[in-house]
Protein backbone atom coordinates (compact mmCIF):
# COMPACT_ATOMS: atom_id res chain seq x y z
CA UNK A 1 0.00 0.00 0.00
CA UNK A 2 1.45 3.82 -0.76
CA UNK A 3 1.80 5.84 1.79
CA UNK A 4 0.42 9.47 1.01
CA UNK A 5 3.38 11.45 0.33
CA UNK A 6 4.59 8.51 -2.52
CA UNK A 7 1.06 9.14 -3.85
CA UNK A 8 1.37 12.90 -3.83
CA UNK A 9 4.57 13.05 -5.56
CA UNK A 10 3.55 10.24 -8.06
CA UNK A 11 0.50 12.79 -8.77
CA UNK A 12 3.08 15.66 -8.76
CA UNK A 13 4.82 13.56 -11.82
CA UNK A 14 1.50 12.51 -13.51
CA UNK A 15 0.26 16.42 -13.36
CA UNK A 16 4.04 17.70 -14.97
CA UNK A 17 3.78 14.58 -17.77
CA UNK A 18 0.09 15.88 -18.93
CA UNK A 19 0.30 19.84 -18.60
CA UNK A 20 1.73 20.21 -21.84
CA UNK A 21 -0.51 17.47 -23.40
CA UNK A 22 -3.78 19.52 -22.19
CA UNK A 23 -2.47 22.58 -24.53
CA UNK A 24 -1.65 20.27 -27.33
CA UNK A 25 -5.33 18.61 -27.34
CA UNK A 26 -6.92 21.70 -26.61
CA UNK A 27 -5.56 23.53 -29.33
CA UNK A 28 -6.20 20.22 -32.02
CA UNK A 29 -10.03 19.54 -30.46
CA UNK A 30 -10.82 23.40 -31.25
CA UNK A 31 -9.99 23.35 -35.12
CA UNK A 32 -14.28 23.46 -34.26
CA UNK A 33 -15.50 26.15 -32.54
CA UNK A 34 -15.94 25.16 -28.89
CA UNK A 35 -16.63 26.79 -25.37
CA UNK A 36 -15.59 26.30 -22.00
CA UNK A 37 -17.13 23.32 -20.30
CA UNK A 38 -18.32 21.32 -23.31
CA UNK A 39 -14.49 21.27 -23.99
CA UNK A 40 -14.08 20.28 -20.55
CA UNK A 41 -16.21 17.43 -20.90
CA UNK A 42 -15.12 16.14 -24.44
CA UNK A 43 -11.63 16.49 -22.51
CA UNK A 44 -12.31 14.25 -20.37
CA UNK A 45 -13.90 11.58 -22.29
CA UNK A 46 -11.12 11.55 -24.63
CA UNK A 47 -9.03 11.10 -21.64
CA UNK A 48 -7.45 14.14 -21.08
CA UNK A 49 -8.01 14.35 -17.30
CA UNK A 50 -7.82 17.95 -16.10
CA UNK A 51 -9.87 20.31 -13.97
CA UNK A 52 -11.73 23.48 -14.61
CA UNK A 53 -10.24 25.63 -12.59
CA UNK A 54 -7.01 24.85 -14.76
CA UNK A 55 -8.50 24.77 -18.36
CA UNK A 56 -10.55 27.82 -18.55
CA UNK A 57 -7.83 30.39 -17.20
CA UNK A 58 -5.74 28.07 -20.08
CA UNK A 59 -8.07 28.91 -22.54
CA UNK A 60 -7.59 32.93 -21.79
CA UNK A 61 -4.21 32.46 -21.96
CA UNK A 62 -3.79 30.97 -25.22
CA UNK A 63 -5.99 33.53 -26.26
CA UNK A 64 -3.75 36.53 -24.96
CA UNK A 65 -0.84 34.66 -26.78
CA UNK A 66 -2.43 34.22 -29.79
CA UNK A 67 -3.33 30.89 -30.51
CA UNK A 68 -6.39 30.91 -29.94
CA UNK A 69 -9.67 33.35 -31.10
CA UNK A 70 -12.78 33.95 -29.31
CA UNK A 71 -16.27 35.35 -30.06
CA UNK A 72 -19.55 35.19 -27.50
CA UNK A 73 -22.51 33.28 -29.08
CA UNK A 74 -26.15 34.48 -28.38
CA UNK A 75 -28.00 32.16 -30.01
CA UNK A 76 -29.05 30.58 -27.06
CA UNK A 77 -30.66 31.07 -24.20
CA UNK A 78 -27.02 31.20 -22.56
CA UNK A 79 -24.52 33.28 -23.78
CA UNK A 80 -21.59 31.46 -24.28
CA UNK A 81 -18.25 32.18 -25.17
CA UNK A 82 -16.50 29.96 -27.87
CA UNK A 83 -12.85 29.77 -28.66
CA UNK A 84 -11.58 28.37 -31.83
CA UNK A 85 -7.73 27.73 -33.23
CA UNK A 86 -6.22 30.53 -34.72
CA UNK A 87 -3.61 30.04 -37.96
CA UNK A 88 -0.92 30.72 -34.98
CA UNK A 89 -2.65 27.65 -33.00
CA UNK A 90 -2.85 25.52 -35.79
CA UNK A 91 0.75 25.90 -36.40
CA UNK A 92 1.66 25.57 -32.97
CA UNK A 93 -0.55 22.38 -32.75
CA UNK A 94 1.70 21.28 -35.71
CA UNK A 95 4.74 21.49 -33.70
CA UNK A 96 3.50 20.04 -30.80
CA UNK A 97 2.42 16.79 -32.70
CA UNK A 98 5.72 16.17 -34.02
CA UNK A 99 7.44 16.89 -30.92
CA UNK A 100 5.30 14.79 -28.94
CA UNK A 101 5.05 11.77 -31.87
CA UNK A 102 9.59 12.11 -31.77
CA UNK A 103 9.55 12.12 -27.51
CA UNK A 104 6.91 9.08 -27.60
CA UNK A 105 9.14 7.01 -30.81
CA UNK A 106 12.35 7.98 -28.15
CA UNK A 107 10.53 6.39 -25.23
CA UNK A 108 10.02 3.02 -27.03
CA UNK A 109 13.29 3.02 -27.81
CA UNK A 110 14.85 3.44 -24.27
CA UNK A 111 16.23 0.64 -22.91
CA UNK A 112 13.26 -1.65 -20.53
CA UNK A 113 14.44 -2.90 -17.29
CA UNK A 114 15.04 -6.50 -17.48
CA UNK B 1 -37.20 37.64 -7.15
CA UNK B 2 -34.90 36.07 -4.80
CA UNK B 3 -32.71 39.30 -3.52
CA UNK B 4 -30.05 37.49 -1.77
CA UNK B 5 -26.94 36.73 -3.59
CA UNK B 6 -26.54 32.76 -4.37
CA UNK B 7 -23.66 30.75 -3.80
CA UNK B 8 -22.90 31.06 -7.12
CA UNK B 9 -23.39 35.40 -7.54
CA UNK B 10 -21.19 35.24 -4.39
CA UNK B 11 -18.50 33.13 -5.84
CA UNK B 12 -18.09 35.21 -9.11
CA UNK B 13 -17.84 38.24 -7.16
CA UNK B 14 -15.04 37.20 -4.88
CA UNK B 15 -13.68 36.22 -8.35
CA UNK B 16 -13.79 39.32 -10.18
CA UNK B 17 -12.76 41.21 -7.30
CA UNK B 18 -9.01 39.82 -8.21
CA UNK B 19 -9.43 40.81 -11.91
CA UNK B 20 -8.79 44.10 -12.99
CA UNK B 21 -11.75 46.79 -14.09
CA UNK B 22 -11.98 46.36 -18.53
CA UNK B 23 -11.51 42.53 -17.71
CA UNK B 24 -14.65 41.76 -15.59
CA UNK B 25 -17.86 42.02 -17.73
CA UNK B 26 -16.43 39.63 -20.04
CA UNK B 27 -14.65 37.43 -17.31
CA UNK B 28 -17.98 37.00 -15.39
CA UNK B 29 -19.74 36.14 -17.61
CA UNK B 30 -18.08 33.50 -19.09
CA UNK B 31 -17.46 32.00 -15.84
CA UNK B 32 -21.12 32.13 -14.84
CA UNK B 33 -22.32 30.19 -17.60
CA UNK B 34 -19.49 27.53 -17.50
CA UNK B 35 -21.19 27.12 -13.74
CA UNK B 36 -24.37 27.02 -14.79
CA UNK B 37 -23.37 24.31 -17.49
CA UNK B 38 -21.69 22.55 -15.19
CA UNK B 39 -24.17 22.77 -12.58
CA UNK B 40 -26.98 21.37 -15.17
CA UNK B 41 -25.26 18.26 -16.36
CA UNK B 42 -24.92 17.47 -12.47
CA UNK B 43 -29.08 17.55 -12.33
CA UNK B 44 -29.63 15.60 -15.26
CA UNK B 45 -27.39 13.11 -13.79
CA UNK B 46 -29.95 13.14 -10.87
CA UNK B 47 -27.80 15.26 -7.91
CA UNK B 48 -29.98 17.71 -5.84
CA UNK B 49 -29.59 21.29 -6.97
CA UNK B 50 -27.97 22.65 -3.95
CA UNK B 51 -25.61 19.97 -3.63
CA UNK B 52 -24.37 20.10 -7.75
CA UNK B 53 -23.82 24.64 -7.41
CA UNK B 54 -21.92 23.44 -3.84
CA UNK B 55 -20.08 20.39 -5.57
CA UNK B 56 -18.93 22.93 -8.27
CA UNK B 57 -18.06 25.56 -6.88
CA UNK B 58 -15.93 23.84 -4.85
CA UNK B 59 -13.58 21.96 -7.38
CA UNK B 60 -13.62 25.40 -8.81
CA UNK B 61 -11.88 26.12 -5.76
CA UNK B 62 -10.23 29.40 -4.06
CA UNK B 63 -11.62 32.25 -6.17
CA UNK B 64 -8.38 34.18 -6.09
CA UNK B 65 -6.49 31.34 -7.29
CA UNK B 66 -8.87 31.47 -10.01
CA UNK B 67 -8.65 35.36 -10.88
CA UNK B 68 -4.71 34.98 -10.42
CA UNK B 69 -4.50 32.07 -13.35
CA UNK B 70 -7.01 34.49 -15.57
CA UNK B 71 -4.66 37.33 -14.89
CA UNK B 72 -1.50 35.62 -15.03
CA UNK B 73 -0.71 37.73 -11.43
CA UNK B 74 2.18 35.57 -9.62
CA UNK B 75 1.26 33.98 -6.44
CA UNK B 76 4.46 35.14 -4.77
CA UNK B 77 6.32 37.88 -2.86
CA UNK B 78 9.14 37.50 -4.80
CA UNK B 79 9.91 34.69 -7.67
CA UNK B 80 12.90 32.67 -8.54
CA UNK B 81 13.78 35.52 -11.26
CA UNK B 82 14.87 37.72 -8.35
CA UNK B 83 14.86 35.85 -4.89
CA UNK B 84 18.77 34.95 -5.02
CA UNK B 85 19.36 38.74 -6.28
CA UNK B 86 17.07 39.98 -2.98
CA UNK B 87 18.73 37.17 -0.84
CA UNK B 88 22.09 38.95 -1.32
CA UNK B 89 21.47 42.04 -1.39
CA UNK B 90 19.37 42.06 2.06
CA UNK B 91 22.39 40.30 3.75
CA UNK B 92 24.89 42.39 2.29
CA UNK B 93 23.18 45.64 3.84
CA UNK B 94 22.46 43.61 7.38
CA UNK B 95 26.46 43.35 7.29
CA UNK B 96 27.28 46.74 6.57
CA UNK B 97 24.35 49.08 8.56
CA UNK B 98 23.82 47.04 11.69
CA UNK B 99 27.89 47.23 12.60
CA UNK B 100 27.75 50.64 11.51
CA UNK B 101 24.51 51.94 13.61
CA UNK B 102 25.31 49.50 16.61
CA UNK B 103 29.00 51.45 16.68
CA UNK B 104 27.79 55.00 16.03
CA UNK B 105 24.84 54.72 18.47
CA UNK B 106 27.29 53.50 21.00
CA UNK B 107 29.93 55.87 20.57
CA UNK B 108 27.50 58.87 20.57
CA UNK B 109 25.85 57.56 23.57
CA UNK B 110 29.23 56.50 25.35
CA UNK B 111 30.34 60.31 24.90
CA UNK B 112 27.87 61.45 26.10
CA UNK B 113 27.59 60.37 29.12
CA UNK B 114 24.71 57.44 29.22
CA UNK B 115 24.92 54.62 31.87
CA UNK B 116 25.73 51.33 30.38
CA UNK B 117 22.61 50.00 30.66
CA UNK B 118 20.91 52.66 28.69
CA UNK B 119 23.69 52.09 25.55
CA UNK B 120 22.74 48.31 25.70
CA UNK B 121 19.10 48.86 25.75
CA UNK B 122 19.30 51.54 23.06
CA UNK B 123 21.55 49.40 20.50
CA UNK B 124 19.17 46.78 20.88
CA UNK B 125 16.57 48.85 19.57
CA UNK B 126 18.29 50.55 17.25
CA UNK B 127 19.52 47.00 15.49
CA UNK B 128 16.35 45.72 15.58
CA UNK B 129 14.81 48.71 13.92
CA UNK B 130 17.65 49.21 11.39
CA UNK B 131 17.05 45.18 10.89
CA UNK B 132 13.27 45.55 10.22
CA UNK B 133 13.88 48.83 8.05
CA UNK B 134 16.57 47.37 6.08
CA UNK B 135 14.17 43.95 5.35
CA UNK B 136 10.92 45.92 4.71
CA UNK B 137 12.05 48.50 1.85
CA UNK B 138 14.51 45.98 0.33
CA UNK B 139 11.38 43.31 0.26
CA UNK B 140 9.11 46.32 -0.97
CA UNK B 141 11.45 47.26 -4.08
CA UNK B 142 11.68 43.86 -5.13
CA UNK B 143 8.09 43.13 -4.91
CA UNK B 144 6.97 45.97 -7.00
CA UNK B 145 9.78 45.02 -9.59
CA UNK B 146 8.86 41.54 -9.47
CA UNK B 147 5.00 42.79 -10.21
CA UNK B 148 5.69 45.69 -12.50
CA UNK B 149 8.92 45.37 -13.99
CA UNK B 150 9.34 45.21 -17.49
CA UNK B 151 9.64 41.45 -19.19
CA UNK B 152 11.95 42.94 -21.71
CA UNK B 153 14.86 40.62 -22.07
CA UNK B 154 17.13 43.16 -22.09
CA UNK B 155 16.16 44.24 -19.01
CA UNK B 156 16.84 41.34 -16.96
CA UNK B 157 19.24 40.50 -14.08
CA UNK B 158 22.79 39.81 -15.49
CA UNK B 159 23.46 35.97 -16.05
CA UNK B 160 25.34 34.20 -13.60
CA UNK B 161 29.40 34.22 -15.03
CA UNK B 162 31.66 32.38 -13.61
CA UNK B 163 33.41 34.96 -11.95
CA UNK B 164 30.81 35.53 -9.70
CA UNK B 165 31.82 32.38 -7.42
CA UNK B 166 32.46 33.90 -4.45
CA UNK B 167 36.11 33.45 -3.43
CA UNK B 168 37.97 29.94 -1.42
CA UNK B 169 36.88 31.25 2.12
CA UNK B 170 40.26 31.39 3.76
CA UNK B 171 40.54 28.31 6.20
CA UNK B 172 42.66 31.01 9.07
CA UNK B 173 44.77 27.74 9.99
CA UNK B 174 47.90 28.24 7.98
CA UNK B 175 50.98 29.03 8.40
CA UNK B 176 50.73 32.50 7.42
CA UNK B 177 47.91 33.02 10.06
CA UNK B 178 50.32 31.45 13.12
CA UNK B 179 52.93 33.87 12.29
CA UNK B 180 51.03 36.87 11.99
CA UNK B 181 49.01 36.05 15.28
CA UNK B 182 52.26 35.21 17.17
CA UNK B 183 53.96 38.56 15.51
CA UNK B 184 50.88 40.76 16.70
CA UNK B 185 51.45 39.44 20.35
CA UNK B 186 54.85 40.01 20.26
CA UNK B 187 54.12 43.74 19.11
CA UNK B 188 51.46 44.17 21.59
CA UNK B 189 53.89 42.74 24.48
CA UNK B 190 56.77 44.89 23.30
CA UNK B 191 54.37 47.76 23.02
CA UNK B 192 53.23 47.79 26.19
CA UNK B 193 56.51 47.38 27.95
CA UNK B 194 57.70 50.19 25.90
CA UNK B 195 54.69 52.15 26.72
CA UNK B 196 55.91 51.23 30.65
CA UNK B 197 59.43 52.19 30.45
CA UNK B 198 59.94 54.42 27.97
CA UNK B 199 56.85 56.04 26.98
CA UNK B 200 55.21 57.04 23.52
CA UNK B 201 55.34 60.98 23.36
CA UNK B 202 58.45 61.86 22.56
CA UNK B 203 59.09 65.58 24.47
CA UNK B 204 57.44 63.48 27.64
CA UNK B 205 59.54 60.50 28.83
CA UNK B 206 58.10 58.17 31.16
CA UNK B 207 54.58 59.53 30.18
CA UNK B 208 52.34 55.95 29.89
CA UNK B 209 49.25 55.52 27.81
CA UNK B 210 48.58 52.77 30.01
CA UNK B 211 47.71 53.16 33.52
CA UNK B 212 51.02 53.18 35.50
CA UNK B 213 49.18 51.59 38.73
CA UNK B 214 48.64 48.51 36.15
CA UNK B 215 52.06 47.43 36.89
CA UNK B 216 52.81 44.72 37.88
CA UNK B 217 49.99 42.67 38.80
CA UNK B 218 47.74 43.51 36.06
CA UNK B 219 50.47 43.40 33.50
CA UNK B 220 51.81 40.18 34.42
CA UNK B 221 48.07 38.73 34.31
CA UNK B 222 47.90 40.67 30.50
CA UNK B 223 51.10 38.24 29.69
CA UNK B 224 49.86 35.01 31.07
CA UNK B 225 46.70 35.57 28.82
CA UNK B 226 48.77 36.63 25.85
CA UNK B 227 50.81 33.36 26.46
CA UNK B 228 47.54 31.48 26.05
CA UNK B 229 46.71 33.35 23.40
CA UNK B 230 50.02 32.53 21.64
CA UNK B 231 49.63 28.47 22.27
CA UNK B 232 45.95 28.45 20.86
CA UNK B 233 47.41 29.90 18.04
CA UNK B 234 50.18 27.57 17.87
CA UNK B 235 47.35 25.22 18.66
CA UNK B 236 45.34 25.87 15.86
CA UNK B 237 48.20 25.53 13.05
CA UNK B 238 48.80 22.21 14.82
CA UNK B 239 45.36 20.71 14.26
CA UNK B 240 45.52 22.78 10.39
CA UNK B 241 42.32 24.08 11.14
CA UNK B 242 39.88 25.97 13.97
CA UNK B 243 37.55 23.54 15.66
CA UNK B 244 34.73 24.04 18.14
CA UNK B 245 36.96 23.52 20.89
CA UNK B 246 39.92 25.63 20.11
CA UNK B 247 37.10 28.23 19.16
CA UNK B 248 35.53 27.83 22.60
CA UNK B 249 39.06 28.77 23.99
CA UNK B 250 39.78 31.67 22.16
CA UNK B 251 36.39 32.90 22.98
CA UNK B 252 37.32 32.34 27.05
CA UNK B 253 40.78 33.79 26.58
CA UNK B 254 38.41 36.87 24.82
CA UNK B 255 36.42 37.49 27.68
CA UNK B 256 39.13 37.03 30.06
CA UNK B 257 41.15 40.02 28.54
CA UNK B 258 38.08 42.12 27.40
CA UNK B 259 36.02 42.28 30.79
CA UNK B 260 38.24 43.49 33.19
CA UNK B 261 40.29 45.50 30.81
CA UNK B 262 36.53 47.20 30.38
CA UNK B 263 36.13 47.49 34.19
CA UNK B 264 39.41 48.60 34.59
CA UNK B 265 38.47 51.40 32.01
CA UNK B 266 35.01 52.16 33.48
CA UNK B 267 36.94 52.34 36.75
CA UNK B 268 39.57 54.95 35.16
CA UNK B 269 42.47 53.06 35.92
CA UNK B 270 43.20 51.32 32.65
CA UNK B 271 44.29 54.65 30.78
CA UNK B 272 46.96 56.68 32.36
CA UNK B 273 44.79 60.23 33.74
CA UNK B 274 47.66 62.34 33.62
CA UNK B 275 48.31 61.17 29.53
CA UNK B 276 46.55 63.69 27.67
CA UNK B 277 46.72 66.40 30.04
CA UNK B 278 50.36 65.95 29.09
CA UNK B 279 49.93 65.79 25.51
CA UNK B 280 47.59 68.82 25.04
CA UNK B 281 49.83 71.00 27.48
CA UNK B 282 47.80 74.22 27.58
CA UNK B 283 44.47 73.14 27.17
CA UNK B 284 43.23 71.09 30.46
CA UNK B 285 39.32 71.25 29.74
CA UNK B 286 39.97 69.82 25.67
CA UNK B 287 42.32 67.71 27.13
CA UNK B 288 39.39 65.92 29.58
CA UNK B 289 37.13 65.59 26.40
CA UNK B 290 39.73 64.21 24.57
CA UNK B 291 40.15 61.42 26.87
CA UNK B 292 36.97 60.79 27.58
CA UNK B 293 36.17 60.41 23.35
CA UNK B 294 39.91 58.40 23.55
CA UNK B 295 38.71 55.97 26.30
CA UNK B 296 35.09 55.36 24.78
CA UNK B 297 36.54 54.65 21.47
CA UNK B 298 39.63 52.35 22.84
CA UNK B 299 36.75 50.24 25.25
CA UNK B 300 33.90 50.51 22.00
CA UNK B 301 36.56 49.21 19.32
CA UNK B 302 38.43 46.88 21.91
CA UNK B 303 35.58 44.86 22.97
CA UNK B 304 33.68 45.31 19.19
CA UNK B 305 37.02 43.63 18.09
CA UNK B 306 37.08 40.72 20.74
CA UNK B 307 33.17 39.71 19.76
CA UNK B 308 34.42 39.75 16.12
CA UNK B 309 37.05 37.73 16.79
CA UNK B 310 35.16 35.27 18.82
CA UNK B 311 32.30 35.09 16.15
CA UNK B 312 34.75 35.03 13.33
CA UNK B 313 36.62 31.30 15.27
CA UNK B 314 33.48 29.82 15.52
CA UNK B 315 32.77 30.21 11.52
CA UNK B 316 35.64 29.33 10.61
CA UNK B 317 35.61 26.12 12.82
CA UNK B 318 32.33 25.36 11.87
CA UNK B 319 33.18 25.65 8.17
CA UNK B 320 33.68 22.28 5.77
CA UNK B 321 36.08 23.65 3.07
CA UNK B 322 36.90 20.69 1.26
CA UNK B 323 40.84 20.82 1.30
Amino acid sequence: MWDVSENESIEIHIQELRRGTVVLACLRLLTRPGYGYGLLEELQSRGFDTDANTLYPLLRRLEKQGHLTSEWNTDEARPRKFYRTSDAGHRLAALLTDDLTRIAAAIDALPTED
Amino acid sequence: MNDTPTLTDRYIDAAMRAVPERQRADLAAELRASIADDIDTRIEAGEDDAAAERDVLTALGDPEKLAAGYTDRPLHLIGPKYFLDWKRLVVLLLWIVLPCAAFGVALGMTIAGEPVGGIIGTVAAVLVSAFVHVVFWTTLVFALVERYGEDDPKAAPPAWKLDDLPDPRPKGAGLPDMIATLVLLGLVTAAVLWDRFVGFVPGEPGLSFLDPGLWPAWIILLFVVIGLEAAVAVAVYAARRWTIPLAVANAVLNVVIVVPALWLLVEGRLLNAAFWPGVIADDPASAQTVAGVMAAIFGIGFAGIAVWDTIDAFLKARRRLVA
